[in-house]
């Protein structure tokens, strides 16, 4: 049996009651906790004190915007997300692409853009992680993917930040010096060890979609089952077209870097989509990804799906923008 | 013999499974729901080391710790164990060596889990390395470190068989073709996780031990040995399983450390293991090269088949031997082949030890071969089906070349049935693009007829005990682990006594309760334990005619039963209640028990003449045939199954509704070694203890499978029954592959065919055009 370490749980009923707890050391925060009481168990971290943000009022509402756009609280469950008929498809795909139904009812968006990353020599249990002498994200002092990196090359594998980085929206943060707002792209960066922007007591409230008319958005990931799985490779793309033209193409990559990330599409803008543009796309593709050995499926598959689905999205999103007219 | 013809509805009939509703509401104890007030907790201590000696462990800090109780090591463990007596080469605790990165080195018990865990971070153990082997072609290679002393080579065994003459057969062909297949190591990810509770009275030396086996006989037979205690004091439990597979057909270390720690305990303990413990103790189906060699003439008869398999084990021989030696036993008794060669090595490689698990040995040889009968049928221009049928046995009874018998043999017919329900004439080669049809057959044994552990007593023994009450109690070794056997012996019993099945209680798997039984492996129960039933109730109802007879007075022999009546056949009198004639019998009695037995006969377990024929000896065989329509995904990749038809000769399906579940059980886990389970290793280390990165086919992935149930009526089953839950696993595998070829023109030779193989298989396939 793998017990949960001890720690004491806070029930908070405000966000400054949570921003102040988080404000101390060995805090961490929890919502749904799919991704935090596995990885517990398994002995990754031993949090002094968990502050439970699930009461907290006004955080799990789907709203429009008065400009036209969406506003979702970070509480929203990805049920709900995947569910609500306001919510763009390209993120319903995303939400409902998330492991299983009963993770989808207990998850939400908050925790899962906020998930932590994952490698095959981390998320393993304590006494696996032992013998391997830990590793740089947790107690080691070497990277097991890249043996000489300073830096930890675990994966991020959220579907859902993508999805919505596409759609370009941007994360409302509330911390002990107050609210503000960033593109969600930034919430992240390229570090396994640590992914998150947040600032120390910082928590996602919302996230915010601006309005996105005349833009068509979908998800896909590749995986091995059709349930459970976290995306061996994952690809968003917005596109929007103007007469025979890419007039705006963006495109976001999940389960590859350490961090979702955009893809550069600027060459593409004013192109036809063709041969050539599909080339440039994966030249990109290429250029941002940084697949390795980080899960149990090889970086190759990964790498080629990448690729692949980024294409084949933009080739389907392409069709239905002509016959969106 | 000629099988009984059921007459009271019992057989036959759709029957829930009698402890279902306690399992789905929840009500069901499972070995770790147990009351264990009391009961410490026990761990275990892994080895971190794939292959190294231990120089020395100190134990002192964690028995110093304040809450633990007791701490064990290899100094506890001095007799080793192993479910082949010819091969026990494991012990509990490891003692002076590790051979598996997990094997248990020490055990602590202590006041709860957390002082336990503690402690287990205070043992210090120095190792020195050795090398460590993770390919079997490198374990055996010359110069490599054993991990035996007694197997120099790192071989366990090494099998060379010839049946006809080969060479011949070769030379007679049209045709020949070899093809080298690669199989992914699997695992039987019972969804229950191991747990055992042992208790130990230091007055009477008496333990207690309730456990997730298969078989509480050889946990039994074990425990006793390894712990040096005598049997008789020792009583083993079997509470509700969930699941089993294979995987729980051996003793294992869990549950011998559980029993040692209560012993020095001097009490509860309790020992619940994870998940990634499970993968530990392994027991899976080996990883397999296989090169199978066929000859054929042109109308598709096959001359010979020429096997050679490698097969990496792991670190003890467990079931090895047997392992490697159904390779080539089910090569026999499905066709009618004139000459089989079967060249096999099993070799000790520094992983989990593998083990039984269902279609034990046979799974991989079986998809091999069919697959390349059916290419070899096409290069030929004849159709999977026809190939098939050009190789049917020619006649019953009938006798394979390693002397089994074939007494009831529903392979055509599961052919024709599978082939119509499929469509296959209409359909095959004329699917969309993307899709595909392909089809493979395959069959098990029902049942072992010789036990590993030789005793000469009947291989099944059911009491059956009617008292005042008018309730009955069957009283049976057999573990139910899911499978239905409680089910079984009820329905058995209520037929012949033309009874309510709710009069019934079966009471299993308890040492102290039960007569013993040889355990839930080998496809045995429904046959062996279904037999010893029939002969129990038959028995009972004798008794019953007799003493109705008497109140009736009639002749014993004119006595009819059925719907908790006896009567006179004829008469228009309805005759005696069941309780009242149970009192009736009971008059100068008392309490009536009787006692049934199975015992099979010598003819049916192999050839002392013919080397290895032990092995897949058996009273009859289960034959299935499945057609899979799949579709491949050419951008992801991935291979999704949209139906499965499957027939299945299962002799009698005594449980219908049991017999399907079965079968689609089968078929399914069929799917999940052909698409996406794997065990994955990095430098011996395992990468896939989790059921995130072990990919057991989802709810999602599975396919509606459609069950088509064939019954030959076996002469020598109870009311003609044989196995139904491992002789459809292996169809699934070359069905797929064959469907594989249909949809995007790719020959497959490993399994899993997961996106990512595919995906280099398209690839190769694009860079060829």
């Amino acid at each position: 049996m793998n017990l949960l370490p001890d720690f004491n749980l806070l029930r908070a009923n405000s966000i400054d009651e949570a921003v102040a707890a988080l404000s101390q050391e060995g805090v961490l925060p929890i919502a749904g906790g799919t991704d935090l009481l596995p990885n517990l168990r398994r002995g990754l971290g031993e949090p002094k004190l968990l502050v439970d943000l699930s009461q907290l009022g006004g955080l799990s509402k789907i709203e429009p915007t008065a400009d036209g756009g969406l506003r979702i609280g970070a509480l929203v469950s990805l049920e709900a997300l995947a569910e609500s008929p306001l919510t763009p498809d390209a993120v319903k795909q995303a939400a409902l692409g998330v492991a299983g139904p009963t993770h989808r009812a207990q998850g939400t968006l908050g925790g899962n853009l906020c998930q932590d990353t994952r490698c095959v020599f981390y998320n393993q249990s304590d006494w696996w992680r032992e013998g391997n002498e830990f590793c740089l994200k947790y107690r080691g002092s070497k990277c097991h993917v890249v043996t000489k990196s300073d830096r930890c090359y675990a994966t991020y594998h959220g579907d859902v930040a993508p999805a919505l980085m596409v759609l370009n929206a941007s994360a409302e943060i509330v911390g002990p010096d107050g609210q503000r707002t960033l593109l969600l792209a930034d919430l992240f960066k390229e570090s396994g060890a640590e992914h998150l922007t947040l600032k120390h007591g910082e928590i996602l409230t919302n996230v915010v979609i601006p309005t996105h008319a005349g833009w068509q958005a979908a998800y896909e990931k590749a995986r091995v089952r059709e349930a459970i799985e976290f995306p061996l490779a994952g690809v968003a793309v917005a596109l929007k077209k103007d007469g025979g033209k890419i007039a705006g193409l963006r495109v976001a990559i999940t389960g590859a870097n350490s961090a979702p990330l955009m893809v550069p599409t600027g060459d593409l803008i004013g192109m036809e989509w063709n041969q050539e543009s599909s080339e440039i796309l994966g030249k990109a593709v290429r250029k941002v990804s940084n697949v390795l050995k980080s899960t149990v499926t090889g970086p190759k598959y990964r790498r080629r799906m990448l690729l692949k689905l980024a294409q084949h999205l933009v080739d389907k999103l392409w069709l239905e923008c002509a016959s969106a007219g | 013999m000629n099988a009984l013809i059921p007459q009271n509805g019992k057989i036959g009939a759709r029957t829930p499974l009698i402890d279902g509703v306690e399992k789905v509401t929840g009500k069901a104890k499972y070995t770790a729901d147990l009351a264990h007030v009391g009961a410490l907790a026990g761990r275990i201590l892994r080895s971190t080391r794939a292959h190294a000696r231990i120089l020395s462990i100190d134990v002192s800090k964690a028995l110093a710790l304040p809450g633990v109780v007791t701490v064990a090591t290899g100094a506890d463990t001095p007799v080793p164990f192993g479910v082949l007596p010819i091969a026990e080469n494991e012990y509990p605790l490891a003692r002076d060596k590790v051979r598996y990165r997990g094997d248990p080195v020490a055990a602590v018990a202590a006041i709860d889990e957390k002082t336990a865990a503690a402690a287990l971070k205070l043992i210090k153990i120095d190792y020195e390395d050795l090398p460590a082997y993770y390919d079997p072609k490198k374990a055996m290679a010359a110069g490599a470190v054993p991990l035996h002393d007694d197997k120099a080579n790192n071989v366990l065994r090494e099998v060379h068989n010839e049946f006809g003459n080969v060479e011949d057969g070769f030379a007679k062909a049209d045709l020949v073709r070899s093809k080298t297949y690669k199989f992914a190591e699997v695992n039987h990810v019972h969804i229950e996780p191991n747990a055992s509770l042992a208790e130990y009275d230091p007055d009477r030396g008496y333990l207690t031990l309730h456990t997730t086996t298969q078989v509480p006989y050889y946990v039994h037979l074990k425990v006793a040995q390894c712990l040096q205690m005598d049997t008789s004091r020792i009583r083993v439990v079997k509470p509700f399983l969930g699941g089993g597979f294979g995987a729980r057909t051996e003793t294992l270390s869990f549950e011998i450390i559980a029993a040692l720690l209560a012993v020095k305990a001097e009490g509860k303990v309790r020992v619940l293991q994870t998940r990634e413990e499970a993968f530990i103790s392994h027991r899976g189906r080996p990883a397999a090269e296989i090169t199978m060699k066929l000859g054929m003439t042109k109308d598709g008869k096959i001359t010979a088949c020429h096997e050679e398999v490698i097969q990496p084990g792991g670190a003890y021989a467990g079931y090895g031997i047997i392992t490697i030696l159904y390779t080539g036993a089910l090569l026999h008794g499905i066709y009618d082949l004139p000459a089989i060669k079967h060249d096999a090595w099993r070799v000790y490689t520094n992983t989990p030890p593998c083990g039984a698990m269902r279609g034990h040995g046979t799974v991989d040889a079986r998809a091999a071969f069919e697959d390349l009968m059916t290419l070899m049928g096409e290069e030929l221009g004849l159709d999977p089906f026809q190939v098939r049928q050009a190789n049917l046995i020619p006649s019953i009874p009938y006798t394979t070349m390693l002397a089994q018998r074939v007494m009831s043999y529903g392979l055509p017919e599961c052919l024709e049935k599978v082939k119509k329900a499929s469509g296959w004439d209409e359909r095959r080669g004329k699917m969309p693009k993307g899709r595909g049809l392909g089809m493979g057959c395959a069959h098990f044994v029902s049942g072992t007829s010789t036990p590993k552990h030789w005793t000469g007593e009947p291989h099944a023994t059911v009491n059956l005990k009617v008292d005042f009450d008018g309730g009955l109690t069957i009283f049976t070794g057999a573990a139910d682990i899911g499978q239905g056997s409680s089910t079984m012996a009820a329905q058995v019993v209520a037929e012949v006594l033309g009874v309510d099945i709710k009069r019934i209680s079966v009471i299993a798997a308890d040492s102290a309760l039960t007569p013993k039984d040889n355990g839930s492996y080998s496809s045995r129960v429904t046959f062996m334990v279904g037999n010893a039933a029939l002969d129990a109730a038959t028995q009972l109802r004798q008794k019953l005619a007799e003493a109705a007879a008497r109140k009736l007075e009639a002749r014993p022999e004119d006595i009819e039963n059925h719907d908790e009546h006896f009567m006179v056949a004829g008469s228009q009198d309805k005759g005696l209640s069941f309780g009242d004639v149970v009192k009736e019998a009971m008059v100068n009695s008392g309490t009536i028990t009787v006692k049934g037995t199975f015992a099979c006969p010598k003819e049916f377990m192999g050839d002392k003449a013919i080397r290895g024929s032990a092995i897949g000896a058996t009273m009859g065989f289960c034959y299935s045939a499945q057609v899979v329509e799949a579709e491949v995904d050419e951008i992801t990749g991935r291979v999704k199954p949209i139906k499965v038809w499957v027939a299945v000769d299962v002799g009698r399906a005594l449980n219908p509704l049991a017999v399907e579940g079965q079968i689609q059980g089968g078929v399914w886990m069929g799917m999940g070694q052909a698409l996406s389970e794997e065990t994955r290793f990095e430098d011996g280390r395992m990468l896939h203890a989790n059921l995130i990165d072990y990919r057991v086919p989802t709810m999602q992935d599975s396919p509606d499978i459609e069950v088509i149930i064939v019954e030959s009526i076996d002469p020598n089953g109870p009311f003609g029954a044989k196995e139904a839950s491992e002789g459809m696993l292996a169809g699934f595998l070359p069905a797929v592959m064959n469907a594989v070829y249909e949809a995007v023109g790719v020959r497959a030779d490993q399994f899993p065919l997961t996106p990512d193989r595919m995906a280099d298989y398209l690839e190769a396939k694009e860079a060829q055009q």
